[in-house]
């Protein structure tokens, strides 16, 4: 037997739990919700990195969709909940292959029954405009994890690529996560600052995620996880989910991003800017300067250390599919995952460490949090804190 | 038109032989019709259209409705002795919150209104259906039904609409949408009432433009609501409704639910009445039902001041030889009809209609 196959047998009985996809987003950007154009029960690659043959394919058992929205414009309320609207109609939409999924005794009903369980997680303190109440109507509505920010600061929490202003967690940023403790939301820290993942770890009482970061040990770039925040995952419960976005695993495309924005900016361009003017600039930097090609291995890497460092049972897998341009090669879409553990197996790692990889982790850190949060409010009622009342 | 029975009870132990409800002549006097009142109350209780409550609790750094709240006109006890069964909780957002605030603005009422029923167990109890308020009813709670919400809470979106639906919104409030305007409504417009209509959402059209409430009474399949709307007949109002309408609305088995606010009707309870009186004339006694709109900032009319006063004006209306079976459609029984209507329309719509794009890009006009 091969790796790979030995890979997909162990993946049909320990699935794959992935921390963050951004299929709701693309679905929004490319074809305004009409999901009739994008129908995911047949191969979308041209425009997708995922449906539903291939997270067949790759062994997916539960997905957190991301119900992401940006973070620069107005309106991140009302945006978020048409994200949510999103994922239920694609649920909705196929049945057979997909199940709504609140719990980690749903998660493995999924499980037994054959479906990829649909969580949501919500990317970006952004989504709830300050308010505790917009905060437990997004858990009501079924979103059990929040990144504290996206990539720009919010009133009460820094980023990881914006300056710093409060210095980690406001009080206010403090209350956020004492009540998602409460409720039972999952404190995902990818994306915050490394002050803002210390001050989370040292508010929780509930284990928190990095729903789809990586090691700063193993590249240095500001979205990947630094050594001292994974040492403390263990006593925390939590889990790190490895994320395979070239530019953030890889150091040399880590550099070369770097190099191409400053290209960018050379010209008199934003460094994120897609217009035709700035896109030929971009295109001629690019075959001067062939793109690193990140792989399987790189990730593998990122694995072998996190392991080391936070410990086999706080590891996990955030592909961050359709929210990047570029994969890894062996990973460059939601089939792939079966590739990542044949690696692993030809590192050396067991059947039983991979379990805990793919699947057991996640489920037990749901768990966990609902733990808490029965625990929580047997002594707590809602906070009804506001920004103006913690932070002045 | 999905018109169901529904269960009205005919006790036969509140009026008296010797003065049967249609007596043109009653020789009871104001206690004995109070008496009566209370009876009938007893077996028929307020479905009341329209509170402001959760905005009013808002800004209170505490407060208990279990034992009585004096810095509201809503509280347990009252609610029990006004015999109030239902209420509609308005989650209308200011103003100054229309935008894209609206839709977080909402949220935040829906969550104030979960944990302020869920801190009164014994009192309220949220409810969805009109199966559900039965139950409530049943087990001695006064059923909370969540809406009218702003037009504004939806952002333009059928998204966010389904989205506030499974939160519970039973009633969504026309006016003020660009979509529903003076010229009736637009194509995206239409797709909302339909979507609604899918959802099991009401409309509420008090307040909305002439025409928008012509084509949405054409249009929607199930009948609609207009939660704070007297006769404009009677009283000159703009949120009143002419004769016409009135009756356009009772041909569509649609409810008017005339608002204890004196601005609205004129300040004493024989005014109220009067819009009583004739709003059952004119769309006719299934069509008819009452809304306190308490603790919306409105001035109520005499003797009407809170929502212990039910009583007061039934007996009014007793006086006036309004029946039995007239009084209960009128407290309970027509909004009852209009939400299993909704119930019905919307499990009846489900098998035929699937859910649109939240932002069609055919109805854009």
């Amino acid at each position: 037997m091969t790796s790979l196959d030995e890979a997909r047998s162990l993946l049909r009985e320990f699935p794959v739990v992935d921390g963050h996809n951004d299929l709701p987003y693309a679905l929004r950007e490319q074809v305004r919700y009409d999901l009739d154009a994008r129908d995911i029960a047949t191969h979308q690659n041209a425009h997708l990195h995922t449906d539903i043959p291939r997270l067949r394919e790759g062994g997916v058992g539960a997905q957190y969709w991301s119900v992401y929205v940006r973070s620069d414009l107005p309106g991140a309320v009302p945006a978020t909940l048409e994200q949510i609207d999103c994922v239920r109609q694609l649920i909705a939409r196929y049945p057979a292959d997909l199940r709504a999924a609140l719990t980690a005794a749903d998660m493995e009903a999924a499980r037994a029954e054959g479906r990829i369980a649909s969580l949501m997680g919500a990317e970006g303190g952004h989504s709830i405009d300050n308010s505790l109440g917009t905060l437990r109507g997004l858990y009501e509505l079924g979103v059990r994890y929040m990144t504290l920010t996206h990539n720009d600061n919010n009133d009460w929490a820094d980023s990881a690529t914006d300056e710093p202003n409060v210095g980690g967690l406001s009080a206010f940023g403090r209350e956020v996560v004492r009540e998602m403790n409460r409720l039972g939301m999952l404190v995902d820290l990818s994306h915050v600052a490394a002050t803002t993942m210390r001050a989370a770890l040292d508010t929780s009482t509930a284990p928190v995620i990095f729903s789809h970061s990586s090691s700063r040990a193993v590249c240095d770039h500001p979205r990947n996880i630094p050594d001292d925040v994974l040492e403390r995952l263990s006593g925390n419960g939590g889990m790190a989910m490895v994320t395979f976005v070239p530019k953030f695993v890889l150091q040399a495309a880590v550099d070369w991003t770097a190099a191409a924005d400053d290209n960018m900016r050379a010209h008199g361009f934003h460094h994120l800017d897609t217009t035709e003017d700035a896109m030929k600039i971009h295109r001629a930097f690019e075959e001067s300067h062939p793109r690193p090609i990140a792989t399987t291995a790189t990730v593998a890497d990122h694995l072998d250390h996190m392991r080391e460092v936070a410990g086999i049972d706080h590891l996990g897998i955030g592909g961050d599919y359709d929210g990047t341009a570029f994969t890894p090669d062996g990973l460059s879409d939601v089939s792939g995952y079966p590739n990542l553990v044949a690696e692993l197996l030809d590192r050396g790692w067991s059947r039983s460490d991979l379990a805990k990889l793919t699947w057991q982790n996640a489920v037990r850190v749901l768990g966990a949090a609902e733990d808490v949060a029965r625990d929580l409010q047997e002594t707590r009622g809602p906070s009804n804190a506001t920004i103006s009342d913690l932070d002045g | 038109m999905a018109d169901l029975q529904h269960d009205i009870h005919t006790t036969t132990e509140v009026g008296r032989e010797d003065c049967l409800p249609d007596d043109p002549f009653p020789v009871e006097s104001g206690a004995a019709f109070l008496e009566r009142a209370h009876a009938l109350l007893e077996a028929h209780p307020v479905a009341d259209g329209y509170s402001g409550l959760p905005r009013a609790l808002a800004p209170l750094p505490w407060y208990d409705l279990e034992l009585g709240e004096a810095a509201v006109d809503t509280d347990v006890p009252r609610l029990r002795e006004g015999h109030v069964g239902a209420l509609f909780w308005s989650l209308q957002v200011p103003e100054r919150e229309r935008g894209e605030r609206a839709v977080g603005a909402t949220l935040e009422q829906l969550d104030l209104v979960r944990r302020v029923v869920e801190a009164h167990p014994e009192g309220l109890r949220l409810v969805r259906t009109a199966g559900q308020v039965i139950d409530a009813r049943n087990c001695g709670r006064v059923a909370v039904v969540l809406g009218p919400a702003s037009a504004a809470a939806l952002d333009d979106s059928l998204g966010i609409l389904r989205v506030l639906q499974s939160l519970g919104l039973r009633v969504l409030s026309l006016a003020g949408a660009a979509w529903a305007g003076e010229k009736g409504l637009t194509r995206f417009g239409e797709e909302v009432v339909r979507e609604m209509n899918r959802l099991g959402v009401l409309a509420d059209l008090s307040g909305a433009p002439e025409a928008t409430l012509a084509r949405v009474l054409a249009l929607s399949k199930t009948p609609v609501l207009c939660t704070r709307s007297a006769a404009a007949a009677v009283h000159p109002h703009p949120a009143n409704l002419s004769d016409d309408l009135l009756a356009r609305l009772g041909e569509q088995r649609g409810v008017c639910m005339v608002p204890l606010a004196a601005e609205q009707t004129g300040p004493s309870v024989p005014d109220v009445a009067d819009h009583l009186d004739h709003v059952r004339v004119v769309a006719g006694p299934e069509c008819v039902a009452l809304s306190g709109t308490y603790d919306s900032g409105v001035a109520h009319p005499r003797d009407l001041a809170d929502t212990s006063r039910y009583p007061h004006l039934i007996a009014e209306l007793l006086r006036r030889g309004w029946s039995e079976t007239e009084l209960s459609q009128l407290t309970w029984g027509n909004v009852q009809r209009a939400l299993r209507s909704a119930d019905f329309t919307a499990r009846a719509t489900q098998r035929r209609r699937e859910s649109t794009p939240p932002r069609p890009a055919d109805a854009e006009a």
